[in-house]
């Protein structure tokens, strides 16, 4: 038997609730609708405990939009004050240089399915 | 055999693990400064005529011990009891806020004791004045981040407020510090090179038995030509300290930035972010009447907006017409909280925080280990060179006229590998005018793009951030999030599947 996965489907990452083909066939069924619209995927960081949940993972974005103004979007969404921290991870490691449009970026860091994937997350808290 | 020696009377009040560590520096204190002992263990009566503390009145027994053991606890847990020593290569420079020391001789170690030593060292305290809205009365266990952003300022004030290059006359000695050829040269190169003598040698138990040879620290002293200068300087070095004193009145103390930190959520005893504490330091410095020309500026989503921070350091600049002359520029620190990585550090960064750490405008890093507040101040080789707060200390009365400035000075540095360092941060700089403003610009901004990552970790930027759409429209109270408690639970994720076109 293979272990026991309490996680449920739906609060899993995206990757692991789709197989790679359909996210394949997904990027390919909304390129073509939208060609000037770039498919990403924002989540949570598994770990984060300050920032809320978004209620959509999927965006398509226009090309031209920078990653300020993108960060600024995701920012209102969550009704964060500006003081707030906030992260946006590319492929869950890297920054990206705030002043890149999003089609720079997607350039550079799309996944193999046709997504980009970010991840967004604020700071730690250090206490001993 | 009545009379009692102030150390005794020192063993017994203070902490044994304590006094281990701390014996020279307190056979120091004795020597200079009998008046303050008191004072440092909070038997004295408080002068100031505060009433949060009048009604606190005397510290129940209890409390005292349960504070001492904690205080003996976190000192065993953090490495302050049983020492260890730190190495060091003679070879391969150790870079501190900006200046490089290469380790292979005596004049150079000098160099690098009082660069190390002159920093101010803020730790754990403990007995201080309870904090207002709480029963603490020790930040010991959760305050290590504010200690830790109070150095980072502690810096900045150092660089605005004294002689450039200034260091404290009265520096210790190194302590656990071991310098160590990893390369070795030919034996008669070696043998020319002297080790110098500072350290007990490794293995001693007991400190105290390497106390002769390094008795009497300022005869050790170098005539530096800067002494007197350094020496007149003081006042401002003493006045500075008092700043950061665990009393509720003084501007940049726990107490002030506990009160800051309250309009962000966050209250005495929980944890602190390096980005929240960049901002209580930024309120801190504003409220403050002390320094009317410094300014603080925090950087936004990892960008720095130059007209912004123009604006900030010259108020005349937001009327019209703006004023030309550069005088009446404030000196600014600029604060960058960032997240170099998800779980760990992302290792492309580590070359850019070490271009960064060789800046002279550079004023440290403040972050840590994984939930463990370091300040960082420098690097060798592949490790982090930083002060650690993680120290807890009887609180010392800075409204005492001679009151001690030993224990917020840190005699032994210490490293950890770059590896370890936690991903979230802020990098401090400090500009003081205009001029310096734009070389620090230009000088970040190589230091940033030098790195094996493409992407720089932030950017300077011309113009303010609302031209960038930073400012105003929010989505009110219609925020696009999930209702708590309802993680996914719901039906909301059914609909989460389409697509938001933005």
């Amino acid at each position: 038997m293979p272990p026991f996965d309490r996680t449920p489907l739906q609060n899993k990452p995206f990757k692991q609730r789709k197989s790679f083909a359909t996210r394949r066939q997904e990027v390919a069924g909304i390129r073509s609708k939208f060609p000037n619209k770039i498919p990403v995927i924002i989540e949570r960081y598994e770990r984060e405990k300050f920032l809320p949940p978004l209620d959509k993972t999927k965006f398509l974005v226009p090309h031209e939009l920078t990653m300020t103004q993108f960060v600024t979007i995701i920012r209102n969404r969550m009704a964060l004050l500006p003081t707030q921290a906030f992260y946006l991870l590319i492929s869950d490691s890297g920054l990206s240089s705030m002043s890149l449009t999003m089609a720079q970026v997607y350039k550079e860091q799309q996944d193999e399915d046709g997504f980009l994937y970010m991840t967004y997350a604020s700071q730690e808290m250090f206490g001993h | 055999m009545n009379s009692v020696s102030p150390s005794t009377v020192q063993y017994i009040g203070g902490v044994m693990q304590d006094e281990l560590v701390e014996s020279r520096r307190q056979q120091q204190q004795q020597q200079q400064q009998p008046m303050e002992r008191q004072g440092n263990f909070g038997l004295r009566p408080p002068q100031s005529p505060d009433p949060s503390r009048e009604a606190a009145g005397e510290p129940d027994e209890m409390d005292k011990l349960k504070a001492k053991l904690m205080s003996a606890w976190n000192n065993v847990k953090y490495g302050w009891t049983v020492k260890s020593k730190t190495s060091f290569n003679k070879m391969s420079p150790v870079i501190v806020l900006g200046q490089s020391y290469v380790l292979n001789s005596e004049d150079e170690v000098e160099r690098f004791r009082l660069a190390f030593v002159s920093r101010i060292w803020l730790t754990y305290r403990r007995e201080f004045p309870q904090l207002e809205g709480s029963t603490w009365t020790t930040d010991c266990g959760w305050g290590c981040m504010l200690r830790s952003g109070q150095m980072l300022l502690a810096q900045g004030l150092l660089v605005h407020l004294m002689p450039r290059d200034w260091a404290w006359p009265d520096a210790q000695q190194l302590t656990d510090v071991d310098l160590e050829v990893f390369r070795p040269r030919s034996p008669a190169r070696a043998g020319g090179v002297p080790i110098p003598s500072f350290g007990s040698p490794r293995g001693s138990n007991t400190p105290e038995k390497s106390l002769p040879s390094e008795q009497g620290p300022k005869t050790s002293q170098k005539k530096r030509p800067e002494c007197a200068r350094d020496r007149l300087a003081e006042p401002i070095h003493r006045k500075l300290v008092t700043w950061f004193g665990d009393q509720p009145r003084a501007s940049f103390g726990v107490h002030q930035l506990v009160e800051i930190g309250k309009s962000s959520g966050k209250k005495a005893g929980d944890w602190y972010g390096p980005s929240i504490v960049a901002h209580i330091l930024r309120k801190a410095v504003s409220k403050t009447s002390a320094l009317h020309n410094l300014a603080v500026y925090v950087a936004q989503d990892c960008t720095v907006y130059k007209e912004d921070v123009a604006r900030l350091c010259d108020p005349s600049r937001s009327q019209a017409p703006p004023d030309p002359s550069s005088q009446a520029w404030k000196s600014v620190i600029i604060l960058v909280p960032v997240r170099l990585g998800g779980e760990a550090l992302n290792p492309s960064y580590i070359e850019c925080v070490k271009n960064i750490l060789k800046l002279e405008c550079c004023i440290g890093i403040i972050g840590g280990k994984p939930k463990h507040s370091l300040y960082f101040i420098g690097f060798q080789d592949e490790q982090l060179l930083y002060l650690d707060p993680h120290y807890c200390q009887p609180v010392v009365d800075v409204t005492q006229v001679n009151f001690s400035l030993e224990s917020f000075h840190c005699s032994s540095p210490k490293k950890m590998p770059f590896t370890r360092m936690d991903p979230s941060c802020t990098i401090g700089f400090y500009a003081k005018n205009k001029k310096d403003f734009e070389s620090l610009c230009s000088a970040v901004h190589v230091a940033l793009s030098s790195s094996e990552e493409k992407y720089p970790i932030f950017t300077f930027v011309e113009g303010q951030g609302q031209d960038y759409g930073l400012e105003g429209h929010s989505s009110g109270p219609a925020a696009h999030i999930l209702p708590p408690g309802n993680l996914g639970r719901s039906n909301n994720r059914r609909n989460s599947d389409e697509f938001v076109f933005l």
